[in-house]
């Protein structure tokens, strides 16, 4: 009976009940839609960056992090990776590649300067990060090759151009000198100037006899199948392997990266809970409104035998209701936008989009489509109404019985 | 069933310069199937002596027992099960729930109770013929009259089958007629079912069909007389 009492309720001022239900309707649109933008941005930034540089997660050894010295290395062969090929990570992890990433000193003809050497699997490193289409000039190195691929602005700085040779000299494993004469076979350009003026790009194997390696990497850099799993991924490889990795996940591999999405996120989150905040006080003048002006009813409820506990649930069940029908609007509204979007991002234009082009990116800004993110919202509303029912409901427990019955309204 | 009033004084804004002696030490008895009119001028505590019999207002001092149970010793939980399941009221202005049909407010009391809806629809239905609102059961308050809403006031105080049902001034809002009617209903619901009605009224036409009259001046019983 109280649920239909609520629900009757709701329409004896239908015009105040529908202002009010649209009002969390438009927060909820606004809000979901926003957020679902920013989480599908970062999902698509950090996917971008991860394929080009880091990968989502990393296995590394335990010192590596520490000391980024070619020292402190793991096994880069099948037996070692075993449990991120097998059940149950392996429907999980969509990529996994070894890597050697060091430092040396490049020299050509009168020049020289410290470069960054990733020694790769170039097939497989092509198919995670799509690297080939990076190249302005020559061709893409295959894992038997003896040769090189170098970034634009190093070769400028170092005046080589294809087929021209370059020198690597450093510090090779267990204190041996790494030393190495190769060709350039391509010269890759990358939008990022750090990266174009240091990066030395050659097959694995070619890496592992410069720094004599032997079969052992300084990472195996993994990806996952989505975002969200990547913290129960991580969860897991840390109960595989134990204390003898050090499992890294994005947010630890580009720390920068992670600051500016939460600082990002937070002036996001900041601005939702402003509108929620505004929305908020509608719906509270509504529930104190149908509060205070039944009084003299309530008064009569209470008289012929309802219990206060079960008034309460009467005014909290007439609330619910009005959150429940501002939420399906606002999910029948927004679910349909954000679906469309989700498939069809929206597209960057101008230089914007001519920037994410040269890094490689699609020009878009994707919106994320997550029963989390959705049910954060829902939580969100239904938090709202709890508390914008705090104080109608502690009105209503007060009443007195007598007042209320002469109907002082406001007593 | 008995009611016995005694040394009963409820007084308003105690602490203040200008406290209100409602009621002053009220000795009462009102037994099992009296039909009391409680008269006076306005202020002269009719009301709240109701609220305090009817265990919606405590009193300063004195007691009320209803078959030898102080209600005014009862916490809040225990009176408000106390006038569920032992009182009816019937206000002035009606006071049903303007949502709810005929047939539904009547149900809700009982369904407080925690009786089963077939029972209460039964019940319920019952009722509303006997007073006379059998085909209008379904219409929601502002489709009836006045005087049918009063009558529906008056089975929804009935249907919990109270031991005593509270009016207070019933009839103030009706016409002639309707108020004919409401008494005949009550007093033939006092004659056969044996139910005391203590009601407050100005109306002389109530007064007259009152079988016991209790006159209030000032917060004190001036004069009771069996008619």
């Amino acid at each position: 009976m109280l649920f239909k009492l609520a629900w009757r309720n709701l329409w004896r001022q239908k015009r105040r009940t529908l202002l009010t239900a649209l009002a969390l309707s438009l927060a909820l649109f606004l809000s979901l839609f926003m957020r679902s933008m920013q989480e599908g941005s970062y999902e698509n930034n950090i996917d971008n960056s991860a394929r080009f540089s880091t990968g989502l997660l990393q296995l590394q050894n335990p010192e590596f992090s520490e000391s980024q010295s070619i020292e402190d290395l793991l096994p880069g062969t099948t037996d070692f990776i075993t449990p991120v090929t097998a059940p149950p990570l392996s429907p999980h992890i969509t990529h996994h590649l070894p890597r050697i990433e060091s430092f040396a000193l490049a020299s050509a003809s009168e020049r020289a300067k410290g470069v960054m050497v990733f020694g790769v699997e170039p097939e497989r490193e092509n198919s995670y990060s799509g690297i080939a289409d990076k190249l302005i000039a020559g061709e893409f190195i295959d894992a038997d090759d003896k040769q090189v691929l170098v970034g634009e602005g190093l070769a400028r700085f170092l005046s080589i151009k294809l087929g021209d040779e370059l020198v690597l000299y450093g510090q090779g494993y267990r204190g041996q000198t790494a030393a190495g004469l190769y060709k350039v076979k391509g010269i890759i350009h990358f939008p990022l100037a750090a990266m174009d003026n240091q990066l030395v790009y050659m097959p694995i194997k070619l890496a592992q006899t410069l720094y004599s390696t032997g079969e052992q990497v300084t990472s195996w850099v993994l990806h996952t199948d989505s975002l969200d799993m990547v913290a129960e991924v991580k969860s897991e490889l840390v109960q595989a392997f134990g204390s003898k990795v050090n499992v890294r996940d994005w947010q630890q591999l580009s720390p920068e990266m992670a600051q500016q999405i939460a600082m990002d996120k937070a002036g996001g989150v900041f601005m939702m809970y402003l509108l929620y905040g505004v929305v908020g006080f509608g719906l509270f003048a509504t529930i104190l409104m149908m509060t205070l002006e039944r009084q003299r009813e309530f008064g009569v409820m209470l008289a012929t035998g309802l219990l206060r506990r079960k008034l309460l649930g009467l005014i909290a069940i007439e609330s619910g209701f009005i959150a429940l029908i501002g939420v399906l609007i606002g999910l029948i509204i927004t679910l349909p936008v954000v679906t469309y979007f989700h498939y069809h991002p929206i597209q960057l234009t101008g230089e914007t989009a001519q920037l994410m082009l040269e890094m490689g990116w699609e020009p878009i800004i994707p919106m994320m489509l997550s029963f989390s993110l959705v049910f954060d919202q829902v939580k969100i509303v239904l938090g709202l109404m709890f508390i914008c029912l705090l104080y109608p409901l502690w009105r209503a427990y007060r009443i007195d019985l007598v007042s209320a019955l002469k109907g002082d309204s406001y007593g | 069933m008995s009611i016995e009033i005694s040394q009963l004084s409820k007084t308003y804004n105690q602490e203040s310069d200008f406290p209100v002696h409602a009621v002053k030490s009220l000795d009462l008895t009102i037994e099992q199937g009296e039909f009391v009119a409680v008269m006076g001028p306005s202020g002269s505590g009719k009301t709240t002596l109701l609220n305090m019999i009817g265990g919606i207002d405590t009193p300063t001092s004195g007691s009320v027992l209803i078959d030898s149970e102080n209600i005014c010793e009862l916490d809040d939980k225990a009176l408000i099960a106390f006038r569920r399941d032992h009182v009816g009221f019937i206000f002035q202005d009606y006071s049903l729930l303007p949502v709810l049909t005929a047939l539904e407010n009547v149900e809700f009391v009982m369904q407080l109770q925690g009786l089963s809806e077939k029972v209460c629809r039964a019940r319920a239905s019952e009722l509303l013929t006997m007073v006379g609102l059998g085909e209008q059961m379904h219409k929601v308050p502002s489709k009836l009259s006045g005087g049918q809403q009063q009558r529906v006031a008056v089975a929804r105080a009935l249907a919990p089958r109270p031991r005593f049902v509270m009016a207070d001034e019933p009839t103030a809002n009706l016409d002639a007629k309707s108020t004919s009617e409401l008494l005949d209903i009550m007093q033939s619901l006092n004659e056969k079912e044996g139910t005391t009605f203590i009601f407050s009224t100005h109306d002389q036409r109530v007064i007259k069909r009152a079988k016991r009259v209790i006159v209030f001046e000032d917060g004190k019983l001036t004069e009771d007389k069996q008619q």
